[in-house]
């Protein structure tokens, strides 16, 4: 991030997250089109956004892994559409409320979810599972004004 | 020139710990021995190199992450980051530019990264590059016009990080990389618009202008085809590295090993010995005394010690010899020669024939006194047999008492 000063060549290390202020969003989306439209959407309505295509096919998210993931940690919500029929994005959740249970969590899902799923997302804020990036926007939306009256600081 | 660095704590950190190893390195060379300074190195270099890897691997797991700033102004507004440097004379990008600039409520920064080669990178040599940017980026910006909203930007840094320089401070809503067709070595990367996709989470264009043709925007088998090429020569980039690598580590092996064999040869030199083959006296001694006897070791090496005369003679390593009468003393001689030589002294009735070979002859001495021994075989050719006269050489002396 860049708080005034000189701005450039300040930043050069990688990982590095976010270059930019709050409120961050980071959307976490298999596809990359779908992930991208996401972020655009997210971008007019004022969110500094970040779009993870999640966990490989082979490989580890980094956030399940001992290094964490600096780009959640960082962020003031998490859009999560990585279809949980997926073994590899059960673990991402389920690392994600673990690890950063104060960051809020939107996650796209299927409503015909079984008990083992519910009690995944239990706590989360839920959308049906093809949601359009108008709808994730005004979810989005709601949280984050919820989010910010409890900690005036994350705006 | 750039620092490597990212800022100064960095850089001190460094020289502090380079400091902190060159002590440690010399400390254990004064209060220890060469060896533990070797040792000491070899662990320092370890670390490092483990380090290294460390850093790399971190880098090899990081996600594929595309970050975008938020959309500044109304949502009718548009910023547009155009990036273009061999290409900015180009009447394609210029109309694309004009064209964008034209629409309401559009602002485009024109954006030329200085073609700076990594060599004259680390050389410094920077200037001049930058000022070629600064002049085709006047130029361009001539030609489309100053009533249009387009700022023109020209950066030292290398491309990608110019053009996330600029995401800083213009929160661009599109980014449009201007590259020629091929890879060229004066040329913007056309493989950029595609690293600048994989870091962005905005829409990227890429458009590919060639002298004489309207701009164009490669398919996705070209794009995919700069991205191999783009492998292949990190791929290459990797060899080359790894075979640095293994060059530094085999001077480093080799110059442990020619500090093995200097120990080595001073050892030999330290407690000389001596091949004599024990004739006429020898054959009296009773197996006693031999048992008892301690062995001698000699080497006899051909062109081994550098005589007055600046060339190097043949020699014996050791040529002073003391016995106690009557007593057998036991010479291990190594010949390192392909013909004969011997320990031989008439007065004394000693004459040791140290054939090729090591071979372990007995020395012994009857009466007292100091006797001089020669080298009865013809040698030292290459000085007329001068060592065989001198002590210290192919001669010297057996001091009985």
């Amino acid at each position: 991030m860049f708080s005034g000063g000189s701005p450039a060549r300040a930043v050069n290390l990688r990982p590095e997250p976010w270059r930019w202020g709050h409120p961050r969003v980071l959307v976490e989306h298999p596809d990359e089109a779908a992930g991208l439209a996401i972020a655009s959407a997210l971008r007019f309505a004022g969110y500094a956004v970040a779009v993870c295509p999640g966990p490989p096919g082979r490989g580890q998210c980094p956030l399940t892994g001992p290094e964490g993931c600096a780009p959640a940690h960082d962020a003031d919500l998490v859009v999560c559409c990585l279809g949980y029929e997926r073994e590899a994005g059960q673990e991402v959740l389920r690392a994600l409320r673990t690890r950063h249970p104060n960051i809020p969590v939107l996650v796209e899902a299927p409503s015909d979810m079984d008990a083992d799923l519910r009690a995944l997302l239990d706590g989360c804020d839920h959308l049906p599972a093809p949601s359009t990036p108008e709808q994730i926007l005004a979810a989005v939306q709601s949280l984050l004004g919820q989010a910010s009256e409890e900690s005036p600081s994350g705006a | 020139m750039r620092s490597p660095f990212h800022s100064e704590p960095e850089a001190f950190r460094f020289l502090l710990l380079v400091i902190l190893a060159m002590l440690v390195i010399v400390l254990a060379a004064v209060l220890g021995s060469t060896w533990l300074a070797l040792a000491v190195l070899a662990i320092i270099v370890g670390a490092l190199a483990m380090r290294i890897t460390q850093l790399r691997m971190r880098r090899s797991l990081e996600v594929p992450l595309k970050s975008a700033p938020p959309h500044l102004g109304p949502a009718a507004e548009r910023r547009v980051l155009v990036v273009a440097n061999d290409t900015l004379s180009e009447q394609g990008l210029l109309s694309e530019v004009a064209m964008l600039a034209s629409a309401p409520g559009t602002h485009v920064l024109l954006l030329a990264p200085a073609l700076i080669s990594p060599g004259v990178r680390v050389a410094g040599a920077v200037d001049r590059p930058l000022d070629q940017a600064r002049v085709r980026l006047a130029a361009a910006l001539d030609r489309v016009g100053h009533d249009l909203d387009v700022e023109g930007e020209v950066s030292a840094a290398d491309p990608l990080e110019a053009i996330e320089n600029a995401f800083a401070t213009f929160a661009a809503d599109e980014v449009i990389v201007c590259t020629r067709r091929e890879r060229a070595r004066n040329g913007l990367e056309p493989r950029l618009a595609g690293l600048v996709r994989e870091r962005f989470a905005v829409p990227v264009r890429h458009l590919v202008l060639e002298p004489g043709c309207s701009a164009q925007e490669p398919d996705k088998d070209t794009e995919a085809r700069y991205h191999n090429e783009a492998v292949t020569r990190k791929g290459r980039q990797v060899v080359l590295e790894t075979l640095a690598v293994v060059g530094i580590l085999a001077s480093l092996l080799m110059s442990m090993i020619a500090l093995i064999r200097s120990d080595q040869r001073r050892t030999e030199v330290a407690p000389p010995t001596a091949v004599l083959r024990p004739t006429g006296a020898a054959a009296s001694i009773s197996e006693a005394s031999l048992a008892a006897a301690k062995v001698v070791d000699v080497s006899v090496i051909p062109e081994y010690k550098l005589g007055p005369d600046g060339k190097k003679h043949d020699a014996f390593t050791k040529t002073e010899f003391a016995v106690k009468v009557g007593q057998p003393l036991k010479l291990r001689i190594d010949n390192t020669d392909t013909q004969p030589h011997s320990l031989t002294s008439p007065e004394v009735n000693v004459n040791i024939t140290a054939m090729p070979g090591t071979h372990t002859y007995t020395l012994i001495v009857t009466q007292p006194g100091k006797y001089q021994w020669f080298c009865v075989y013809p040698c030292d050719s290459g000085a007329n047999g001068w060592a065989m006269k001198h002590p210290g050489y192919m001669s010297g002396y057996i001091t009985a008492s």
